[in-house]
């Protein structure tokens, strides 16, 4: 196939997120030489089946009621032509329709996809992940599916009009009848359609519940098969199986009477235009030949029928889509560039934070300790300028909310509780803007006291990581963070618990490490693990947010009994 | 009778072709009646659309024959009272196969659920549940529309051509002839087609799937992506996902592109061979215009039926793979072969024991442990050293390569598995909260527990406070999308249930993990008080677990390198001595690096 496009485009562009007919529109004009093509190829597609009947009742005439063998010949052979002509032209509109539904739908998702690289942790904040996939794998492909159905709708809007100009010549009682009666039953077809989408979101909702409860039960297995329940969760699945069931069963009723509908209404049409059609032709009106391009027209009607109910259909699901992309599509993200950036100082000496009190010196490996963990982690929100509250966080005398967001995410890295692995090549995923050299990585993973991690794997650092690295235990998906975290080699770097997973051991062998690692550039580390605090060159100690006290980790234990408890974890009690 | 474990096979199997044509076969057979009714009701309906055509190619005679109005009304009455069949007939086969699909998925999915919830404990530990909530989920799903829609509308295809070709060939056998014609060229391509397109769109399903990961994993780690400065790769590999799925698309795209043409030009060119044919007979008053124009119309009329039978052909194929997948579940062999032996007491003990993944890959190296009933042992080590090997062994989920787990005299592997969990259960730092209420989440561990029970489990996992300030208490539903309980309720209520399953022996791997450590260790103490008289085994990566324990036990590299109560080990200075010092930041001469 000649590559007409090629998708995605390297620019999705931006779309109006006024409403959703802005939107679709939006998306129909960055396609519009392809619509226009799949529209072209449409009518002729169409057209072409629609003069099939006139090309039979002219070689019936002529050629077997006439018994002209010459007649006949060359009418069959334009019918073969004018199949030739709707199967070439199928083909093109088929091929247009599928380019603009892959448009349509492709824009949409890398529309999706850009805004969740994009934003930050304020689109999971507003939106939950399950919804942000949902928009990419079910909403985009409607917002597609209403540039699919729009050539072969509009070949049947023209189609309709050419059999009603036709049948008109003809008859005019008979044109008649076609140009208001088809209107008329699309429009008593969409009252069908209607409350067959509304039982038929109803069946989605339910099968939706028993995905959900399938997808449940097995993630929950290790617990059922381990500890028991296995049977009532069965019998669970079961019920609502059967409550799906019930509903799908309505839906037959409703979807049958379409089905019904879709006979019968085209159905009395041939009757009425064959009975009239006869009647004529017993006068000598018509010729015998002209009846079977009649009943062929009425017959072809159905065609242009149906497509105009599916347009209905898809058009409310791409609007119903559209309206769900502008949703995600209009979250903005926590931080935004300042309108004056300053940039911050080259040498720092002290990294401040007003709201704790705390004050980090350059080069120096500080330990934050809190007997609340989210109070350091705000801390940490607050020196990364992350999150939606303000932060009055700053590098001497510059504030880090003034400086330009790049800058201050390359100069100061924070490596939060939860840090997330990615699909790709372990080497990728460790140094993902490929600075570093073999030798780096592995010292960092030793740093981090990942060896053992890296020793599994069969592929070594070109091992493929799975989907959120799911095959690496929490501790393992820790270490590999903490490595990652490291080789950013940055001016600041703060880890926030990036040891709460492993086992005593391996926390005794990366403190021993990491501050020989970071030494000589600035680190700060939210802990209360004693094994850490024993290698900072300075604690701070929180209560209620604000800093308490600083100094040496020994000094603090032998003063403060509030910080010895905290450091402890209360095993005096 | 050994039962040697076969770690190496992590995934699930999958069935070969002839056993999802025999199972298709045997759906088809359970549900012949309904199948038979489906098929006989579409074939009235066949019928009934026929008579209009017939109709027109009487009309033609007729006009021809210069007759009456009277005539004509009467045959009009025939299309009227035909169209009036046809409805109210298709009405009711409409339904009645949208009701056969419903009920066959309906079974298909129960049977692929019972058969997933009695797979064996080995199985579903090993192979982890991604693969299984693929196919509860994607194939499940993808069967879905295969089996409501697409099995009937091959029937009914096939159904209603034959009954056309049948009364083309009733109207006048000699004209219906040419309807040969067009069936060359339909199965060419169409065999050509069905060659490449399985696979095809087998590939692209594959490449949206991975579309769906990216976004998952952008949305997800929303944070990391901000902080590390990585946008700009999230949106390449998003545009190389879309890339994929584009190159996917277009290839099956091309496909019908070479299919298409020819299989519209196979539905109509017969019209005009049969009216030439038709046009031949004639002339040696072979046959009437009547006739001819009737069988026109019907090969014309083919062309519907033909489609719907043929457009689900590359579907079915597609169906056919999943089908594969969800009954390939019942052949996964079981794990456990019990004697019907019974233990003799709750004494459970581990003797030389080796343990593989991977065949000359020990990951446990002899160990031997002999486990006092009543005493709380607290397993240490370093990450990958074999704890959680050791773990599941003693839980009885997998056998031992070599050596014996044995309780009161019997493998535990030699036990029913409701047997098992008398004895010994496993938590494990994975909990699931499920969807359902609170009191559901619980009472799976014991059915018949009394509410009083269940609160009574509440507090010995110092969760009866959050518990009491659900909305609904008890009654609250929890779990995904519903009130959400935090990791570490979530790791509560999992020791909540074992302590209502009640087996003498708890194994806990890392089960405290994500509670703060004041609210672990507090926690650990107020479970110990309940669970008193049965035998805890805790792995755990905090030392206060060891320092509570009877007996500590250090795995190092696959054996045991130190055993003892906590008081033993430090004065025997060994690995957990200086490591328990380094911790304590006791005296400063302990190398912190324990190793």
């Amino acid at each position: 196939m000649n590559q007409v496009i090629r998708l995605p485009v390297a620019d999705p562009g931006t779309p109006p997120l006024t409403s959703p007919t802005a939107y679709l529109t939006w998306v129909a004009r960055g396609q519009r030489r392809t619509l226009v093509l799949a529209v072209c190829f449409g009518i002729v597609w169409l057209v072409s089946q629609a003069l099939f009947p006139a090309v039979m009742g002219k070689a019936i005439d002529q050629g077997i009621i006439g018994r002209d063998p010459r007649a006949l010949l060359t009418w069959c052979l334009i019918l073969v032509g004018l199949v030739a002509i709707s199967a070439l032209s199928g083909r093109f509109r088929h091929k247009y329709s599928v380019l603009n539904w892959m448009q349509g739908a492709f824009r949409s998702a890398q529309l999706i996809g850009h805004q969740a690289a994009d934003t930050g942790e304020s689109l999971t904040r507003a939106v939950p992940t399950g919804d942000v996939v949902a928009t990419v794998s079910s909403d985009a492909m409607r917002i597609g599916g209403l540039y699919d159905v729009f050539a072969r709708f509009v070949g049947s809007v023209v189609s309709y009009v050419v059999v009603a100009l036709i049948l008109l010549r003809a008859s005019t009682p008979l044109g008649l009848v076609v140009l208001i009666g088809v209107p008329v039953l699309v429009g008593c077809l969409a009252f069908i359609v209607r409350p067959l989408q509304t039982r038929q979101l109803a069946q989605r909702e339910e099968a939706g519940k028993l995905i959900g409860l399938g997808a449940d039960t097995v993630a929950g297995l290790r617990v059922l098969r381990g500890i028991g329940g296995e049977h009532t969760f069965l019998k669970r699945y079961a019920v609502q199986s059967q409550s799906v069931r019930q509903v799908g069963n309505q839906v037959a009723g409703y979807q049958a009477t379409l089905d019904a509908a879709q006979i019968l209404l085209p159905g009395i049409f041939v009757l009425i235009v064959v009975w009239l059609g006869a009647r004529f032709a017993v006068e000598g009106q018509i010729t015998a030949g002209q009846l079977v391009a009649f009943y062929g027209y009425t017959a072809f009607l159905v065609i242009p029928l149906r497509t105009a109910t599916e347009m209905v259909d898809r058009a409310t699901r791409a609007h119903i889509g559209a309206g769900k992309l502008i949703k995600i599509l209009a979250v903005t993200p926590d931080q935004s560039e300042p309108s004056q950036p300053r940039p911050l100082p080259q040498h720092p000496q002290q990294l401040i934070d007003p709201t704790s009190g705390a004050v980090f010196e350059a080069g120096c490996f500080t330990v934050v300790v809190s007997a609340r963990p989210e109070e350091s982690a705000a801390l940490a929100d607050r020196l990364g300028r992350f999150g939606a509250a303000d932060t009055d966080a700053r590098f001497d005398g510059t504030r880090v909310a003034d400086a330009p967001l790049a800058e201050l995410r390359r100069r100061i890295v924070v490596s939060e509780t939860d840090p997330r692995l990615f699909t790709g090549p372990l080497r990728e995923g460790l140094d993902p803007h490929g600075e570093h050299d073999d030798a780096t990585i592995l010292a960092a993973l030793s740093v981090a006291s990942g060896d053992d991690v890296l020793e599994a794997l069969p592929g070594g650092l070109d091992n493929e990581v799975e989907e959120r690295g799911r095959a690496f235990s929490g501790g393992q998906r820790q270490r590999l963070a903490l490595t990652r975290a490291l080789l950013t080699e940055a001016e600041v770097l703060v880890l926030v618990e990036p040891t709460s997973a492993v086992d005593a051991h391996t926390e005794a062998r990366i403190a021993s490490r990491l501050s020989a690692a970071r030494a000589g550039r600035t680190t700060v580390v939210m802990s209360a693990s004693p094994l850490l605090l024993d290698q900072a060159d300075q604690v701070v100690y929180l209560q209620e947010g604000r800093v308490v006290a600083a100094g040496a980790h020994r000094r603090l234990m032998a003063e403060l009994p509030a910080y010895r408890r905290t450091v402890t974890r209360g095993e005096d009690d | 009778m050994s039962l040697t474990s076969e770690p190496s096979s992590r995934s699930l199997p999958v069935s070969d072709m002839a056993s999802v044509r025999k199972h298709t076969r045997d759906l088809f057979v359970r549900h012949r009646s309904s199948l038979l009714r489906v098929v006989g009701l579409h074939a009235v309906a066949a019928v009934a659309a026929l008579v209009a055509p017939r109709v027109i190619g009487l009309l033609v005679d007729e006009i021809s024959g210069g007759r009456s109005l009277n005539r004509v009304n009467t045959l009009a009455l025939w299309i009227a009272a035909a169209v009036v069949m046809q409805t109210v007939v298709t009405w009711f086969a409409r339904r009645a196969s949208f009701v056969m699909g419903e009920t066959i998925f309906a079974e298909l999915r129960e049977q692929f659920m019972g058969r997933v919830v009695e797979l064996p404990l080995s199985t579903v530990e090993r192979a982890g549940t991604g693969d299984l909530v693929s196919r509860t989920t994607n194939d499940v799903e993808a069967l879905s529309r295969v089996i409501r829609f697409g099995i009937p509308s091959i029937f009914v295809g096939a159904v209603t051509t034959v009954i056309t070709v049948v009364a083309a060939l009733l109207t006048d056998a000699a004209v219906a002839l040419a309807i040969v014609v067009g069936i060359p060229m339909l199965w060419a391509s169409t065999r050509r087609y069905l060659r490449y397109a399985p696979d095809g769109y087998l590939r692209e399903r594959a490449t949206y799937a991975v579309l769906n990961g990216v976004v998952t994993e952008s949305s997800e780690g929303a944070r990391t992506v901000d902080a590390l400065g990585l946008g700009g790769r999230r949106r390449r590999r998003m545009d190389d996902a879309l890339s994929d799925c584009y190159d996917a698309e277009v290839y099956t795209l091309g496909l019908r592109l070479r299919w298409f043409p020819s299989v519209e030009f196979a539905f109509f060119a017969p019209v005009a061979v049969t009216l030439l044919w038709g046009g031949w007979l004639i002339s040696r008053d072979l046959a009437t215009a009547g006739t001819v124009t009737a069988v026109a119309l019907y090969v014309q009329q083919m062309a519907g039926p033909l489609d719907e039978l043929i457009s689900w052909l590359d579907e079915i194929q597609i169906g056919a793979t999943s089908l594969a997948r969800v009954i390939g579940i019942a052949d996964v062999p079981a794990d456990r072969a019990p004697t019907g032996e019974t233990p003799t007491d709750d004494h459970l003990t581990v003797d030389n024991v080796h343990y593989a993944y991977r065949s000359g890959r020990d990951v446990l190296r002899g160990v031997s442990l002999d486990l006092r009933p009543g005493e709380r042992l607290a397993i240490v080590g370093p990450s990958g050293a074999g704890k959680s090997t050791l773990g599941r062994l003693m839980a009885g989920i997998d056998g031992p390569r070599e050596g014996r787990v044995g309780v009161g005299g019997v493998r535990l592997v030699d036990l029913e598995l409701a047997q098992l969990r008398g004895q010994v259960a496993l938590v494990t730092q994975e909990h699931h909260v499920f969807v359902g209420t609170l009191e559901d989440n619980l009472r799976l561990a014991r059915p018949e527990a009394s509410r009083e029970q269940l609160w009574e489990a509440l507090t010995a996992v110092d969760a009866r406070d959050w518990a009491e300030h659900l909305p609904a208490g008890l009654d609250t539903t929890v779990g995904s999308g519903n009130h959400r309980l935090t990791d570490p309720q979530a790791q509560q209520l999992a020791l909540a249930r074992l302590v209502l399953a009640d087996p003498h022996t708890l194994v806990l791997d890392e089960a405290t993990s994500l509670l703060d450590p004041r609210a672990a260790r507090h926690l650990e103490r107020s479970l110990a008080a309940v669970v008193d008289g049965r035998t805890v085994v805790a792995i755990a990566h905090r030392l206060m677990t060891a320092h509570d324990a009877d007996r500590v036990c250090v795995v190092e590299d696959g054996r045991i390198s130190e055993i003892g109560s906590h008081e033993e080990l430090l004065a025997a200075d060994g690995a957990y001595a200086s490591l328990w010092r380094s911790w304590r930041d006791e005296p400063r001469d302990a190398p912190a690096n324990a190793r």
